[in-house]
């Protein structure tokens, strides 16, 4: 079921890849997050807001993520994502094979250029 | 604990997600407003941008969800509710197909007890029957029994059979003091047949090793039934003697419930005695075992059938006079009790025609689905407008689907409990059937489970993928019923509905041929009076009845005594009824060189007392027939029938012929024809009529014999009279069938009653159904165009054009669907013949008939929808949206 999930704009993987590495940064809860990609890419990449959650929880279940009960910058109860020992983890296997795969790209691309 | 803690913590996980969504989007106005949006504007705002809230809590919840298993419990549980809302459509749609599963369930059970019987013991599979093969016989040749000689050559090969049993059904009386001698069906079995099976006793033991030999052999093992019905399962019996054929036999066993195979079901066992003059080169011909092996570890069916082709090959060469062109196979126990049973011909003619059955109980619902799905068009587009995906939305309506078609199976199964009593009573016609258990097992309820699921799939499939592509535009904004979809819908029904009464059609002429072919068969002219006409059959015992003297002073004391009662006119003794069957015998004429060896002459042979042909008025055509002093001091003297004549003797008299018969323990003489007599059916079940030949009783009695007794009464009020003049003679020589002749015949019928009235059950079921189908798709059409029908009549069209109208578009569907279902009947015929040999199934003037009777039914479907449309009050109608 989760493959009809999501339109992704990006490929698989990424949004997860970004949520993971936002929060290594510092937790946080789910406003702030999509905010934080947003900015950090310059609003390159498109995300919808919405897509976010499914991710948040798919990261939950697999145990790459846990929340925690907090308040928002606004004082609202929400809830805080922290990356897991697991999560760390996770996150660099996948950024190595992701930079290996740029590589990849990038060669080919260079190569088919000149 | 990976699949189960998500199941647990979920509550507080969606809680979660729902704290973290609002707050994301009041953030997010409050971002909005403090860039100087309006608060309203800015909550809207703050919405659009996040998307569909439910559907993505919907996502985000199915991160966490056991994969489909919840949202099915969910899509039953909407389903349940959305059936109980629209009683009628779930009511309709579950009876219906509830009959088409019942009728299905229940012929299965018939399925169940006959095609898949319950083999005794462990390993049955690698229990084989090795048979003879018979070139002669006409039915089920190669399930012929064997000789004992054979048996004792083929049970020494161990390489492939680890051990051989051997059993011989006989027939014999029961009595102990004081009681009625009963007639019983026994067995004569080798020490080693219940080791072949490796069933144990419930009581006492098996036979023994050595009680085959002369002196020990007077033990018997009773089955459970006769242990049950004549002793009262009293376990003190063992031990305990019992009378057999006069004789005293003690009781060393008793045989448990389960220890049963179909036909092959004896009330009790003996060992058999084998001598050596039974096992001697002369024997060959006595071909009476069933025998019942278990094959040596790793030898297969085939290399047995191979062995077994070997040995009766080189039987061939070695004693040509009695194994020429006989062969030898074997089939596994299963595979022979179900072929030796021969009832698996109709019984896939009725399960082809109950599952036709169900096939238009389908179409119904399907159709009915459709229906209900255009009423549903709105809902279905908001939900998809919703975000429900297409898939989605077809999930649903196949949930819908199988709710109906599992509720239509819980019912269909209650009905089919009935269904299954009422077809167990009708399975009585002889005992071989009523000892076939036949119940609501295990079997039965995975088979109406599975046809469920099918029917599931069938009826709801092609509505849910159609009722799934709906525009969301047009059909949320479309005031009307959604005219558009409602064609394509309608295009849909009419499709269905043609396939059923195709189908129906189709089934009606295959039940109508079929049941005129029994009927004619039923009916037809036997060549014999069969009124007034008792019989009874003896067998005599050898212990009493040693020699063909004491046989024939038994039978001339009895004509004797049976005369004297009043309202009896005369006596005659035969070895077997008239059309009731008797034993096939090769012959060979005098002068005639037999050119082709295998092609042997044979006849049917009775032998009969002098009185036979006067009693059941068989004329006379040429020569004589039987007086008193054809008797054993006389040379042989035959009558054969005209059938013999026309085959054997084509354009000659055959009177003063000589002709020899080959009949088993006979030593070979020359008979003289000295007779001819019409024909007479060789089977009241059967058109054929075979070359026929008539001994004369006094020069060969037999020990199995019935008596005929003419009556000027009414012939069972004689019974009484009857029972008394034998036990005068013999008190204990059991009566084995005392009935009249009329009552054979329909013995003789077996399960044909039966069958036809299934066949008409069913059929008349399908053509009931599809009068619902016409029904459903004209009400439903006329329903559909009331504006248009009032717009018409507005316009001033008469009723009965408006009649003419729908009865056009019922007509149109009927008439295609007729058209096909009889170009698909046309081969039937052909098919049954190959099915079932010598049936009149020639019958072109059913098919018009039934076709008639389709578009009459047809027309009736539909009268009553046209009847409405022709009523419709066009002020009334135009408002009607």
């Amino acid at each position: 079921m989760a493959k009809d999930s999501e339109r992704r704009d990006l490929f698989p993987g990424a949004l997860e890849l970004m949520i993971l590495q936002s929060l290594r940064w510092r937790p946080m809860h789910g406003y702030a997050l999509a905010k934080h990609i947003k900015q950090v890419s310059d609003d390159l990449l498109k995300i919808e807001e919405g897509s976010l959650y499914p991710a948040l929880q798919r990261l939950l279940r697999e145990g790459l993520l846990e929340s925690e009960a907090g308040v928002s910058a606004k004082g609202r109860p929400t809830r805080i994502y922290r990356v897991t020992e697991a999560g760390l983890h996770h996150l660099e296997q996948q950024v190595s094979s992701f930079e290996k795969m740029f590589a990849g790209i990038t060669r080919v691309l260079a190569v088919a250029k000149s | 604990m990976s699949r189960l803690a998500p199941l647990f913590g979920r509550r507080r996980r969606y809680d979660d997600l729902s704290v973290s969504i609002q707050e994301h989007i009041a953030e997010r106005a409050d971002e909005l407003v403090a860039e100087g949006m309006p608060r309203i504007q800015a909550e809207q705002a703050a919405r659009r941008e996040f998307g569909n809230v439910g559907l993505i809590e919907q996502r985000s919840r199915e991160a966490w969800q056991w994969p489909t298993a919840e949202s099915i419990l969910a899509d039953v549980r909407f389903a349940l509710r959305q059936l109980m809302r629209s009683r009628g459509f779930t009511a309709t749609a579950v009876i219906t197909l509830a009959l088409g599963i019942a009728v299905n369930a229940t012929m299965f059970s018939m399925v169940s007890g006959f095609l898949m019987p319950k083999l005794p013991g462990p390993d049955p599979q690698h229990i084989v029957v090795p048979s003879s093969i018979n070139p002669d016989a006409q039915f089920q040749p190669d399930v012929y029994p064997v000789s004992v000689p054979n048996y004792l050559a083929w049970s020494d090969d161990k390489r492939v059979f680890a051990e051989m049993a051997a059993s011989d059904g006989r027939s014999g009386s029961l009595s102990q003091p004081g009681q009625q001698p009963e007639a019983i069906v026994y067995s004569a079995v080798t020490p080693n047949y219940f080791t072949i099976f490796r069933v144990a006793p419930e009581l006492g033991r098996a036979l023994l090793a050595g009680e085959d030999q002369p002196g020990h052999d007077h033990v018997v093992i009773l089955s459970h039934g006769l242990w049950a019905r004549r002793f009262g399962s009293d376990r003190s019996i063992i031990g305990r003697s019992v009378r057999l054929n006069r004789e005293d036999y003690v009781v060393a066993g008793v045989m448990p419930e389960t220890f049963r195979m179909m036909a092959y079901t004896p009330q009790l066992w003996v060992p058999m005695t084998l001598t050596e003059a039974d096992g001697a080169a002369g024997t060959r011909k006595n071909r009476y075992l069933t025998l019942f092996s278990r094959l040596a570890p790793g030898v297969t069916l085939e290399q047995a059938r191979a062995q077994l082709k070997i040995l009766a090959e080189q039987d061939q060469k070695d004693y040509p006079e009695a194994e020429k062109r006989w062969g030898a196979s074997a089939r596994t126990l299963g595979d022979f009790l179900i072929y030796s049973f021969g009832i698996k011909k109709a019984l896939a003619v009725m399960m082809t025609v109950v599952g036709f059955v169900l096939l238009i109980a389908c179409a119904n619902v399907a159709g009915l689905m459709l229906t209900r799905a255009v009423g549903r068009q709105k809902e279905l587009a908001i939900r998809m407008s919703l975000g429900a995906s297409r898939g989605r939305v077809m999930r649903q309506l196949l949930t819908e689907g199988i709710v109906i078609a599992l509720l239509g199976g819980v019912v269909g199964l209650f009905i089919s409990y009935f269904g299954i009593q009422g077809l167990r009573a009708g399975l009585n016609f002889n005992d071989a059937v009523a000892a076939v258990p036949v119940s609501l097992d295990r079997n039965v309820l995975l088979f109406a489970m599975a046809i469920s699921l099918v029917s599931a799939v069938l009826s709801s499939v092609a509505p849910a993928l159609k009722s799934s592509r709906t525009d969301i535009n047009t059909d949320l904004k479309s005031e009307t019923r959604g005219a558009t979809s409602g064609r394509s819908h309608n295009r849909m029904r009419v499709f269905l509905v043609g396939g059923e009464i195709a189908l129906a059609l189709f089934l009606l002429i295959g039940s109508c041929i079929l049941i005129r072919g029994v009927y004619q068969l039923d009916h037809q002219q036997l060549g014999f009076n069969h009124d007034h006409l008792l019989t009874a059959a003896v067998q005599l015992d050898e212990a009493r009845y040693a020699d063909a003297t004491k046989q024939a002073q038994f039978v001339q004391e009895a004509i004797g005594r049976l005369q004297q009662i009043p309202g009896v006119q005369s006596v005659a003794v035969a070895s077997d009824l008239p059309a009731s069957g008797p034993g096939s015998v090769p012959i060979h004429i005098k002068g005639q060189v037999e050119s082709n060896a295998s092609e042997v002459h044979t006849a049917l042979d009775v032998v009969v007392s002098p009185e036979y042909f006067d009693l059941t008025r068989i004329p006379l055509l040429q020569g004589r027939t039987f007086t008193g002093r054809d008797d054993g001091s006389v040379p042989g003297v035959v009558i054969v029938n005209q059938e013999f004549m026309r085959k054997y003797f084509p354009g000659q008299n055959p009177v003063g012929k000589q002709i020899q018969l080959d009949v088993t323990g006979v030593a070979p003489a020359w008979y003289e024809i000295v007779g001819v007599v019409a024909d007479v059916k060789s089977y009241s079940e059967d058109p054929r009529t075979e070359p026929e030949v008539y001994e004369a009783w006094a020069q060969r009695p037999c020990a199995s014999f019935s008596f005929l007794v003419r009556s000027n009464v009414e012939p069972n009020s004689l019974i009484p009279a009857l029972r008394r003049a034998f036990a005068e003679l013999d008190a204990e020589l059991p009566l084995l069938r005392v009935m009249n002749m009329d009552q054979v015949i329909d013995k003789q019928r077996s399960g044909n009653p039966l069958f036809t009235k299934l066949l008409a059950a069913f059929a008349g079921l399908a053509l009931i159904l599809s009068a619902i189908g016409i029904y459903g798709l004209i009400a439903y059409s006329v329903g559909q165009r009331t504006q248009e029908i009032g717009i018409r009549m507005a316009l001033g069209a008469k009723t009965r054009d408006i009649s003419r109208m729908i009865l056009r578009e019922s007509f149109k569907v009927t008439a295609i669907g007729s058209s096909i279902g009889l170009v698909l009947a046309l081969p039937l015929p052909t098919v049954f013949d190959s099915m079932f040999q010598g049936l009149p199934f020639r019958a072109p003037g059913v098919y018009p008939l039934v076709l008639v009777v389709m578009l009459a039914v047809a027309f009736g479907a539909t009268y009553v929808p046209a009847r409405r449309a022709t009523h419709i009050d066009p002020t009334r109608a135009l408002r009607s949206e």
